[in-house]
């Protein structure tokens, strides 16, 4: 997806996974509370610009209209708001405001990252294969799915079974047996395909990625590690 | 994890079913989830996940013929739930339930329907993992999600005396049995007759 499978991506698979636990302890379960402010905000901006430089424009632009709305509503429209509206209006700010960088990162991972590269990374930590390999299958499976599910979503609306339909109870099965069934069969066919690479050997396998460190890795970490370091003085202090 | 002897070693293809049956259940437990903003739903997401999730746990049962199976797709659960901001409470809890789940199943030499039904209750409790900061961190959760507003955290609080952590494993189990039972019906009305189960 970027580049050739020889160059080497902008950070590494690791970099990469260590960006979204940040995000995740951080920006979604708010830890550390009023004091990490900042760095809260400065976690909210970095998903944009990880997604800028990836050269991501539409998925950046979509997140920011929707981070855009999401402030104005928050700062100008709630004030102003009372009772129930205001109850919604604060559950689905605030909500947006915590779960949208962690999905911008989350979708960044996802679109910039090469299987073999996130195996790549994950031999070098040392991973057992029983665990990377069925993550690696599942990543490269979530988009298959989602495809399939919209595909039966819009044959199904066509017989009227939906959510709106008449026949909205059956929607379940009609719904779920064709996605589950065609998701298993392609399942089948890109085992096919792995084994015929030689997934089911024991012998090691090697790897064309190269990864590793660079500066921006490195400028990552230090970011990370300030964010703890101000946080730890915080709890001791 | 299991070197007994070769066949009963995962190989590729075990662990590409693992895969496959991880990303349609997560695809499944993720569109759940967005109903957790309602505070009722969120006491019962583990419960749905029992039941819609179940059909597609029992496919992935059929495939299963080696130990080890249930345990890693357990453990990849709580992962991912790690990674989506529910604290690490859920890895812990999801490894004793796989392994739990892996026991019954194994008990019914990894064939036995009525084995395969009861895997079914057992496995969704790994959803349990998420609800334990709840209980054990009570304060420090709701002062996390204080900005939902106080009347969820109102809501929610009045529907988690820690009794309850009990009452929604059972809930789980009795629900993921009936995901079991439906996930058998159709594996029997659609799935066999594909030739996929």
């Amino acid at each position: 997806m970027s580049g050739n499978a020889s160059k080497k991506s902008f950070l590494d698979p690791r970099t990469k996974l260590l960006l979204v636990l940040v995000e995740a302890v951080l920006v979604l379960a708010t830890a550390g509370g009023e004091r990490l402010f900042w760095f809260r905000i400065l976690f909210t901006v970095l998903p944009f610009l990880l997604l800028f430089t990836a050269g991501r424009y539409k998925s950046c632009i979509t997140g920011g209209i929707v981070l855009g709305i999401t402030l104005f509503l928050q700062y100008a429209v709630f004030p102003k708001a009372q009772g129930g509206l205001a109850m919604i209006l604060l559950i689905v700010t605030s909500v947006i405001t915590r779960f949208l960088p962690a999905y911008l990162i989350g979708a960044y991972v996802i679109q910039t990252t090469k299987v073999s590269e996130f195996k790549a990374a994950m031999e070098k930590m040392h991973m057992p294969d029983e665990l990377t390999i069925p993550m690696c299958v599942m990543f490269r499976f979530f988009p298959t799915v989602r495809e399939e599910s919209t595909s039966i979503q819009a044959a199904m609306k066509m017989r009227g079974i939906g959510m709106g339909g008449r026949k909205a109870s059956e929607m379940p099965e009609y719904r779920l047996v064709p996605m589950i069934s065609c998701s298993a069969k392609i399942g089948e066919e890109l085992s096919a395909a792995a084994l015929t690479r030689g997934l089911g050997k024991s012998r090691k396998r090697t790897n064309i990625c190269r990864i590793g460190f660079g500066i921006f890795d490195y400028l990552i970490f230090a970011l990370v590690l300030a964010t703890c370091v101000y946080w730890i003085t915080g709890v001791i202090g | 994890m299991n070197k007994q002897t070769n066949s009963n070693r995962l190989n590729g293809r075990d662990l590409i079913n693992i895969g496959i049956y991880s990303a349609i259940y997560l695809v499944l437990a993720i569109a759940l989830a967005m109903t957790g903003l309602i505070p009722i739903f969120l006491i019962l997401l583990s419960s749905m996940y029992g039941i819609i999730c179940g059909i597609p746990f029992m496919l992935f049962l059929t495939k299963v013929k080696k130990p080890g199976m249930i345990f890693i797709m357990s453990v990849i659960m709580g992962v991912v739930m790690f990674a989506t901001g529910m604290t690490w409470m859920p890895i812990p809890f999801s490894v004793v339930t796989g392994i739990i789940a892996e026991i019954v199943y194994r008990s019914g030499n990894y064939s036995s329907m009525k084995a395969a039904v009861l895997t079914c209750g057992i496995f969704p409790m790994w959803a349990c993992g998420n609800y334990l900061p709840l209980f054990v961190q009570r304060e420090q959760y709701f002062a996390e999600r204080a900005s939902y507003g106080q009347e969820y955290a109102d809501a929610v609080m009045r529907m988690t005396p820690n009794w309850m952590f009990f009452v929604l494993l059972i809930m789980t189990f009795v629900c993921g049995i009936m995901g079991g039972l439906i996930g058998k019906k159709l594996l029997k009305k659609h799935f066999v007759k594909a030739g996929i189960a």
